[in-house]
Order: structure tokens, then C-alpha cells, then sequence
């Protein structure tokens, strides 16, 4: 569907993009993620139009549109703060483009009721100004404006970094379900990994301007392709030499020539230790409790380490206490060690 | 070939077109007129006919032109004081002291931002000059009091010190209300005392406010018209137009002299800016709060000062309220009550705003004689409705050609960041110049036929003066509306502009759909400002001086004259204060229109059609029931 081919985009010296080369498939839901500044934003303007890059190309089912003006790309936006247009209402906002294709007005009003419907704005708050809406409701009208012109792709560039915790669950899921509905290319920009797992069919991890791991969630999180995103992607533990050889001890799988991590869920904490697995035994250092599970910080005579243990109701340890910590030599994932000055 | 038809694109045929406009505009009305007054100073003649380049300066040194300038200077040192004391005080009372009536003091203290210039000196004159109401009550209670109090260098201080203070109501007022009272809170929690307070804390926040209006208020001392024209005090600016209107055959080269004190004021005023900007470009304090709290309003404790900070509050409130009070009653009253001074509480008249009345007078020798249509209202007198009617025509449309202007600039100003830099500046320019220097140099510049880039055409001649009335009301207001459209362009967000090209609008669409709506109630609210200003603008129409362009001010000014000579002008006086009293109506109108109804956004005007519609529709209820039982009565 969406196909990037060795672009590359710098701003003066600074490269912001370094030949990267992506595939999206049609009906997928894709994702770009990584920290600020990486270059995710940056190519969803190129796919966009809004940057021309400095070589490559991008194509569109087969098509290359790297030429062609924004407003011929038939490529819908969700903006990071929606931009509605503020001296228009919400009706007006949504019939804009279908304007300035200049498409009859009976046809126009007919669009816009179908696309309000679809996305659950009723006929009431269509008469409104996008200043009398709720922040959900605002990205309901982005998302209708960006659609009713019926493009090929859509691109949504952080919708929900301007809402509240709970509401951007909430929107997350019906976020989902209406990309479900119209089954269209979505491409998403976000640097929440939570967002990024939770919402996508797959997801590039970039960083520094360069795709680091295309993958499913699953992919990107078990078995992250470099030590960036084993490091961006979810809370970990790296484990010094001294754990290394111990757990070598029980079971020889880790070389010692590279770095090793372990995700703080697959480390077990409790008072018997686990079969088949190294356990050392460690003094509960600290204690976060988050309701759903406990996250405690254990020190062992090998090294800190942290675990995230379901919370049970029953086994809850305190403070200096004694406990075994159990880590699988097959949850640790290894990557080789970086040379100096990298 | 490729080149050639490159350059055919309608685009840069306009971009083209538009660069030669500017240049046109540029150098033909900012620069060489005013270079040519540069050059006026050293073009004189001494006695012989004979080219003597220093003449005026040396006439300077020798004769009283110093005065002039060190009368100016002593106005504006003074004013800074007296200004600074007067505004300072009436914010703090009304913003951040706790008193009893704040509200009703406000609007007291902002009587000023409705009638300024000409209209507030003419309204004081009617109270305090030898003649006025209150002198002249003085005078009947106390027969020692000095009916000429009013007049020269105290009147001046006193009228503008007041006339000024509107500055300080905007611009501290707002730097006032936007203090985070969380570092109040925060001084008092650590053992400040309230006073302490306002020194060390609140202080130092205004104080890059109280610069600029400082270095604001000097320019305006510097550069005051009105006041010392219609008082008497021998100022830069009422000389230069003096001088302007005076001939070689009266005095030594006059034009010449007037020219330097133009460049002397520019002068000053260069130096003010450009210390001003300096001070501006070291950065400011910045709030680092997150959370901002609502100022809360400081009670004073102890007796005394509280009694005493009433007492000060309202003579301040006396003092602004005397003259709009007295204007409005006095508009109402009969030519004779206001000849008499004393108010007829049982006789009240439109006549001093609409209609005319015959005027009988008794001659020198014992006869009465009428004068038909001597007494006449606002409206109805020919001079003064030919003065409205000239300067609503010129204002309005010198305040939309500077929106115009300035909207398409400050479009290609954010569009290409490097080049817009230096039209930018080209708009501040005037900002460098006194308004005086501007008209004084059109009047000289363009009074010839010689100048070919106008087609030879003198623009100082008949009614060819109101254009040049036009071209010098827009470039002064280019400035102004730069800064405050520029602000408001801020405001547009850059992915609106991605978002309407995103959904197939090009350059054009995106600017009159999406973003000129945005700007649109801050273009109509400089447009609104602008107009207000240049409605009752004395100094420039007077430095213009010509019988095609009598503005509204001029004609208020005149009006302070001859009243009654011969039976002529009988209500002068009465008209002067109805005068003032529209003024007063067309700017309080203006603001509303601006503050009020333009400031607020759609989701507002929504609501408020919406409960429109619903008090309609209670209404037609209410009557559709009283029918029905009516009908069943029936």
C-alpha cells in the first residue's frame, strides 16, 4: 500500500532522515514510534507532503506521489492539537474539503450527517463551535474531517497526547474500533509504547532518524532487534557480569562478550524460588504499589535488581525482607556490546 | 526559453509587482520627503543671496529656538513625574488595593480613553480657562483668585497628566492583573509585610511595563500639540507649525527653522526607541508558574492609611469626573445658561446637537438685530459637520488601508522569515519619525509640481491635500497595526494552515478561509483603533493647515474662539461640549464594539444567538397564551 524507499530528509547539515525504507500494507494499523526528535513526525510530513525529501521516493499503491502537491495526495491528517478551525463550526469544519472540491451542497450535507453518525457526533453539536467541545469530542470532528473526503490512507500525528490519562484509554479504544470500521491504511505517530502495543498491527521503532525494528507488538517487545528498543520498549533490568556468570552457572546460554537484559516482569519474586530457573535469595529494597501488581526493587549480592509481581492480595513483602529472586536464562535477551564511542 | 516562461508565472509577476510597490511606497513616501526636510536645514540663504549651509543652526545657538526645545524637554521630564505618580496610583487603587466603590473609580479613571486630544483640552478649557464654568465660580466665591490660573506650563502638566494616565490604565493594568498572586502569597508566608510586598515583588514585575510607558510618555511630552497650542505654551511642536505657515518676508527662512526642530524632535525620538528596544531585547521578568492564581485584592489595615488611600482615590475620581460631568450636563444647556455659567436646572436643549435657532442681539446703537441661525447644534452647523464628515471619510479609510497593507505584509512577513525581516522594518519606520516631521514634510515635499513620481501632480493643492491627508494618517498607523496584527498572527496555528492545504485548499483559499477569519476581529479592532484616533487627530491636520482638509479636531479647536463676535458662533461653547460628547459616544461605542462584541469568539456568539433564540421563543410563548385566554375569555 504505502511503500518508502531510501528517504532521507535534512534540515541544512542536520539529517533528520536517513534512508529510510518502510512497507505498509493496505487496512493496516501502523504505527511510528520513538522518543521526540527521532524522525517520526518528520516521515509522516513526508508521506503527508508537507516535506519534499532530499532523495528517495514514496509510493502509494504502486504510484509514486513524491512529486505530487499535498492537496492531490488523497491522504487524510489527525493533527497533534486537531486543528479545527476555529472560527467555524463543526459542521463547517467537517464540510471543508468537500467545499473546496467543490462538490454540490445537498451531497456535502449528506457526507457530513453520514460521517457525524459514524463517528458519534449527533446533529446537535454539529451547529457548534469546536470550542464548545470536549477535548473526545474535538478528535471525533478531527477524525471525521480527515475522513469524509474518503482518503486512501490516514495519518494521525499524536491525537491523544492533548487529553487527560483516563480519556486517552478511553479514545485509545475507540480510536481502535472505528480504524476497524472503516478499515483504512492508518499510519499512527506516538512516542507512548503503551499506545504503540495496544493499538497496532505493527510498529517501527525509529531513532536518530533511522528505523531500528519493524515488527508486530509481540515482535517489538519480546524480541526487540537492538538495545534501543529493548531499552525504549517497556521497563528492564540490565544484568551486570557477575549475574551473567550466575546464571551461566545454572544454565550455560549467555555469552559473556555481550550485554544482557531481562524485562521486569519476567523476573520472579517470591519466598521458594522457581524451578529451572537461577534463584539467589535478596533483601526487598523498595516497594511501589500500583494496585494491579507491586514493582519492588531487590538488592542481591550480584546486583539491584527490579520486579513487577502480580499483585495477589496475599504475598505483598515489606521492606527488608528476605526473598529469592528466580530470572530464566531464556527470558534474557542479549545484544553484542557496543564498541567505545558508540 | 525555460527561464523566460519561469518568470511568466502569475507568482512571481506578483511577487514582482509587489516588490516595486514597495519600493514606490517606501522611498517615495517615507524617505525622500522627509530627507528632503533633512536638507531644507542646510539650504539657506543669508542677506546677500548667497548659500549659507549653517545659517539656522547658528540661529539656533544665538536665538530663542533653544527655548523651545528646553520647554519641550521641561514638559516631558515632567510628565514623566507627574504621570507616572497620577497612573500608578489610580492601578493600584482600583487593582490591587482592596476600596470601597473600585468599580465606579475605574470607570472615573478610564473617562480618558474615551475623549483625548483636542476634544479633552477643549472640554478642561470649558471649566477652567478665565472664562470657564469653574473658574468663573471660583472667582464669584473667592474675587482674589486669579481668573488666568488656567493657561501656560501648570495648565499644560495638569491637562495632559490626566489626558495620559489612559496609557497606564491598559498597559500596567494588565501587567498588574497578570501577577501570580501565588508569589504574594508566597512573600507574606515568608514574613513580608504588604508593603514590602508591593516593593520587592510586585515592583520589579511591572517595572519593564513602567519603562515603556516612561519612554512613551516623554515622547508624547516631547512631541504634545493640543495642550500647548490651545493653552499657550511655547513648545517644538505648536512652532514648527508656526514656523511652516510663516513666509521668508516675516522672519529668518522660517521653513528651515521649522525643519530643524522636526529633525531635533526626530532625533530624541530615535533615541528614545532605540533605548527603549535595547531595554526590551535584555529580556523580561517571566512568570515560571504553571498555575497561575487570580490576583487577590490587597486590604490595607491600619486606619489611617486606609482613610487617607479613600480620601486620595476619590479627589483623583473628582478630578477625572469634573469636566466629562459637567461637559455632558452643560451640552444639554441653553446658550444662555452656559454664557451665564450657572446651571438652569428647569431649561434643557438639543439645540447644541441638532437644529438652529435665530440669535437677537442688542447693537451698539440700542437696536436689536437678529442673526439668523447664529445659535445652531452639531449637527445642523455647517463648519462643524463639514469637519465630521471630512475626518470620518479620511480616518476610515486611512485605518482600512493600513489593515490591508499590514494584513498582506505581515502574511508574506511570516511566510518568508529572512526577507520579511526587512519589510518589517520598513513599517516600524514611521514609528522613528514624530508624526509632525511626517506631515511637515509632506506639506513641504509635495507642495510642487516637480515631484515626478506623483506625476507632477502638487498634492498640497485644494482637495488634492486630502489625499496627502491620507497617504500621512496611514503611514503613521503602519506601526501600530504591524505590531498589533503581527501579535494576533501568532495565534494562527501552524498546523491550520497544513490542515487546510492537507484537505486541498491552495495559498489563496488558506488565507481567506481559514486565516483571515482568525485575524479578523483583531484587523477590525486596529482598524476600529485606528479610526478612533485619527477621528479627532488634531496635530496632523493642523500641521496641514489647509481649508480642504479642516478635520473635526480643527474645527473643535476653532470653535474655542470669537464665540458670540458680532452675533455670530453664538453656542460655540454649547456645541463645543456637545463636540466632545459625541466624541465621547463615537469612541465609547468604538471600544465596545472592539472589547465587547469583537472580542468574542464563535463559540460565545453561539451561545448568545442561542439564548436570543430562547428568549424569543419564551416571549412569543408567553404571548401565544395570553391570546388563547383572551380567545377563551372571549
Amino acid at each position: 500500500m504505502i511503500r518508502l524507499e531510501d528517504i532521507t530528509v535534512k534540515f541544512n547539515e542536520f539529517v533528520a532522515l536517513d534512508n529510510i525504507n518502510v512497507q505498509v500494507k493496505e487496512g493496516e494499523f501502523f504505527t511510528f514510534l520513538g522518543p521526540s526528535g527521532c524522525g517520526k513526525t518528520t516521515t509522516l510530513r513526508v508521506i503527508a507532503g508537507f516535506i519534499q525529501p532530499a532523495s528517495g521516493k514514496v509510493y502509494v499503491r504502486g504510484e509514486d506521489i513524491t512529486p505530487v502537491p499535498i492537496e492531490e495526495r488523497n491522504i487524510g491528517i489527525v493533527f497533534q492539537s486537531y486543528a479545527l478551525f476555529p472560527t467555524m463550526t463543526v459542521r463547517d469544519n467537517i464540510a471543508f474539503g468537500l467545499k473546496i472540491k467543490k462538490m454540490k451542497a445537498a451531497d456535502i450535507a449528506e457526507k457530513v450527517a453520514d460521517i457525524a453518525n459514524r463517528v458519534d457526533l449527533s446533529q446537535e453539536q454539529l451547529g457548534k463551535a469546536v470550542s464548545q467541545l470536549s477535548g473526545g469530542q474535538q478528535q471525533r470532528v478531527a477524525i471525521a474531517r480527515a475522513l469524509v473526503t474518503e482518503p486512501a490512507i490516514i495519518c494521525m500525528d499524536e491525537p491523544l497526547s492533548n487529553l487527560d490519562a483516563k480519556l486517552r484509554v478511553q479514545l485509545r479504544n475507540e480510536l481502535k474500533r472505528m480504524q476497524q470500521n472503516f478499515g483504512i491504511t492508518t499510519i499512527y505517530v506516538t512516542h507512548d509504547q503503551e499506545e504503540a502495543l495496544t493499538l497496532s498491527d505493527r510498529i517501527a521503532v525509529f531513532n536518530k532518524g533511522v528505523i531500528e525494528q519493524v515488527g508486530t507488538p509481540n515482535e517489538v517487545y519480546n524480541h526487540s532487534s537492538t538495545e534501543f528498543v529493548c531499552n525504549f520498549i517497556g521497563d528492564i533490568n540490565q544484568l551486570e557480569p557477575a549475574l551473567v556468570a550466575k546464571i551461566n552457572e545454572a544454565k550455560p546460554l549467555l555469552h559473556t562478550n555481550q550485554t544482557h537484559y531481562i524485562r521486569l516482569e519476567r523476573v520472579a519474586v517470591n519466598q521458594e524460588g522457581n524451578e529451572g530457573a537461577l534463584t539467589i535469595k535478596g533483601l526487598i529494597k523498595s516497594r511501589e504499589y500500583y494496585g494491579m501488581y507491586i514493582k519492588y526493587t531487590v538488592q542481591t549480592p550480584a546486583q539491584t535488581i527490579r520486579a513487577i509481581v502480580r499483585n495477589d492480595g496475599v504475598s505483598i513483602y515489606e521492606l527488608g525482607q528476605q526473598v529469592q529472586v528466580s530470572i530464566k536464562a531464556e527470558d534474557v535477551m542479549s545484544y553484542p556490546q557496543k564498541e567505545a564511542g558508540q | 526559453m525555460r527561464t523566460g516562461s519561469r518568470w511568466l508565472k502569475p507568482e512571481n509577476i506578483f511577487r514582482l509587482f509587489g516588490l516595486g510597490l514597495f519600493i514606490y511606497l517606501f522611498f517615495g513616501f517615507m524617505i525622500l520627503p522627509n530627507v528632503n526636510t533633512l536638507t531644507q536645514i542646510f539650504s539657506t540663504k543669508n542677506a546677500a543671496g548667497e548659500a549659507d549651509p549653517f545659517a539656522v543652526i547658528r540661529f539656533f545657538f544665538a536665538g530663542s529656538m533653544g527655548t523651545y526645545v528646553l520647554n519641550s524637554l521641561k514638559l516631558a521630564i515632567g510628565l514623566v513625574i507627574t504621570v507616572n505618580v497620577v497612573g500608578i496610583s489610580v492601578v493600584l487603587l482600583t487593582e490591587y488595593f482592596d476600596i470601597k466603590g473600585a468599580r465606579i473609580l475605574r470607570m472615573g479613571y478610564m473617562t480618558t480613553l474615551i475623549y483625548s486630544g483636542v476634544a479633552l483640552v477643549t472640554g478642561y478649557l470649558f471649566l477652567y480657562d478665565n472664562n470657564g464654568i469653574l473658574t468663573t465660580a471660583l472667582h464669584n466665591a473667592y474675587p482674589h483668585v486669579d481668573k488666568n490660573w488656567f493657561s501656560g506650563f501648570n495648565a499644560v502638566m495638569f491637562t495632559m497628566t490626566f489626558a495620559t494616565t489612559s496609557n497606564h490604565m491598559l498597559f500596567l493594568r494588565n501587567a498588574i492583573r497578570n501577577i501570580d498572586f501565588n508569589t504574594v502569597e508566597a512573600a507574606r508566608n515568608l514574613g513580608a509585610r504588604p508593603m514590602k510586598v508591593l516593593l520587592k515583588v510586585v515592583f520589579p514585575t511591572l517595572i519593564p511595563t513602567l519603562f515603556s510607558l516612561t519612554v512613551m510618555t516623554f515622547i508624547t511630552g516631547l512631541c504634545a500639540m493640543s495642550a500647548p497650542t490651545l493653552l499657550g505654551f511655547d513648545s517644538i511642536n505648536p512652532e514648527i507649525v508656526r514656523l511652516a505657515g510663516s513666509s521668508v518676508a516675516d522672519e529668518a527662512f522660517p521653513q528651515a527653522r521649522a525643519a530643524l526642530l522636526s529633525i531635533i524632535l526626530a532625533l530624541f525620538t530615535i533615541v528614545l526607541l532605540t533605548g527603549l528596544s535595547a531595554y526590551e531585547r535584555r529580556g523580561h521578568y517571566l512568570s515560571v508558574s504553571k498555575t497561575k492564581a487570580k490576583l487577590v485584592k490587597q486590604k490595607i489595615h491600619n486606619p489611617i492609611a486606609r482613610a487617607f488611600e479613600h480620601i486620595y482615590a476619590y479627589v483623583l475620581f473628582v478630578i477625572y469626573m469634573t469636566p466629562v460631568v459637567m461637559i455632558i450636563v452643560f451640552s444639554f444647556q441653553t446658550y444662555s445658561a452656559i454664557r451665564m455659567k450657572t446651571l438652569d436646572l428647569g431649561n434643557w436643549t438639543l439645540l447644541n446637537f441638532f437644529g438652529k435657532a435665530d440669535y437677537s442681539y442688542l447693537t451698539s446703537r440700542g437696536t436689536y438685530r437678529v442673526r439668523e441661525g447664529a445659535v445652531s447644534g452639531l449637527f445642523s452647523n455647517a463648519d462643524t459637520l463639514g469637519g465630521i464628515r471630512i475626518s470620518f471619510i479620511l480616518s476610515a479609510i486611512a485605518a482600512a488601508l493600513a489593515c490591508v497593507i499590514v494584513v498582506v505584509a505581515v502574511n508574506y512577513i511570516f511566510k518568508n522569515k529572512k526577507k520579511g525581516v526587512i519589510l518589517e522594518y520598513a513599517l516600524l519606520f514611521p514609528w522613528l519619525l514624530p508624526t509632525i516631521l511626517i506631515c511637515y514634510s509632506y506639506r513641504t515635499y509635495f507642495n510642487s509640481t516637480d515631484v515626478w513620481y506623483v506625476g507632477n501632480t502638487n498634492l498640497y493643492y485644494m482637495q488634492n491635500v486630502r489625499l496627502l491627508i491620507i497617504i500621512a494618517y496611514t503611514v503613521v498607523k503602519l506601526p501600530f497595526s504591524l505590531r498589533m496584527i503581527k501579535a494576533a498572527y501568532y495565534a494562527i496555528d501552524d498546523e491550520l494552515e497544513d490542515a487546510a492545504r492537507n484537505l486541498g485548499a491552495g495559498g489563496l483559499a488558506t488565507m481567506m478561509k481559514v486565516k483571515l477569519p482568525i485575524i479578523l476581529p483583531s484587523v477590525l479592532a486596529v482598524f476600529a483603533l485606528n479610526f478612533n484616533a485619527l477621528f479627532t487627530e488634531y496635530d496632523m491636520g493642523a500641521t496641514f493647515a489647509s481649508s480642504y482638509g479642516t478635520t473635526y479636531a480643527m474645527v473643535m479647536q476653532s470653535m474655542t474662539r470669537e464665540e458670540g463676535l458680532y452675533g455670530f458662533n453664538v453656542n460655540a461653547s454649547g456645541r463645543r461640549a456637545a463636540s466632545t460628547v459625541f466624541v465621547m459616544i463615537v469612541s465609547g461605542l468604538v471600544l465596545y464594539l472592539v472589547y465587547g462584541v469583537g472580542a468574542r469568539d464563535l463559540g460565545e456568539r453561539l451561545a448568545l444567538k442561542e439564548k436570543r433564540r430562547q428568549r424569543r421563543q419564551k416571549v412569543l410563548h408567553k404571548l401565544g397564551t395570553k391570546k388563547k385566554t383572551k380567545n377563551l375569555a372571549a
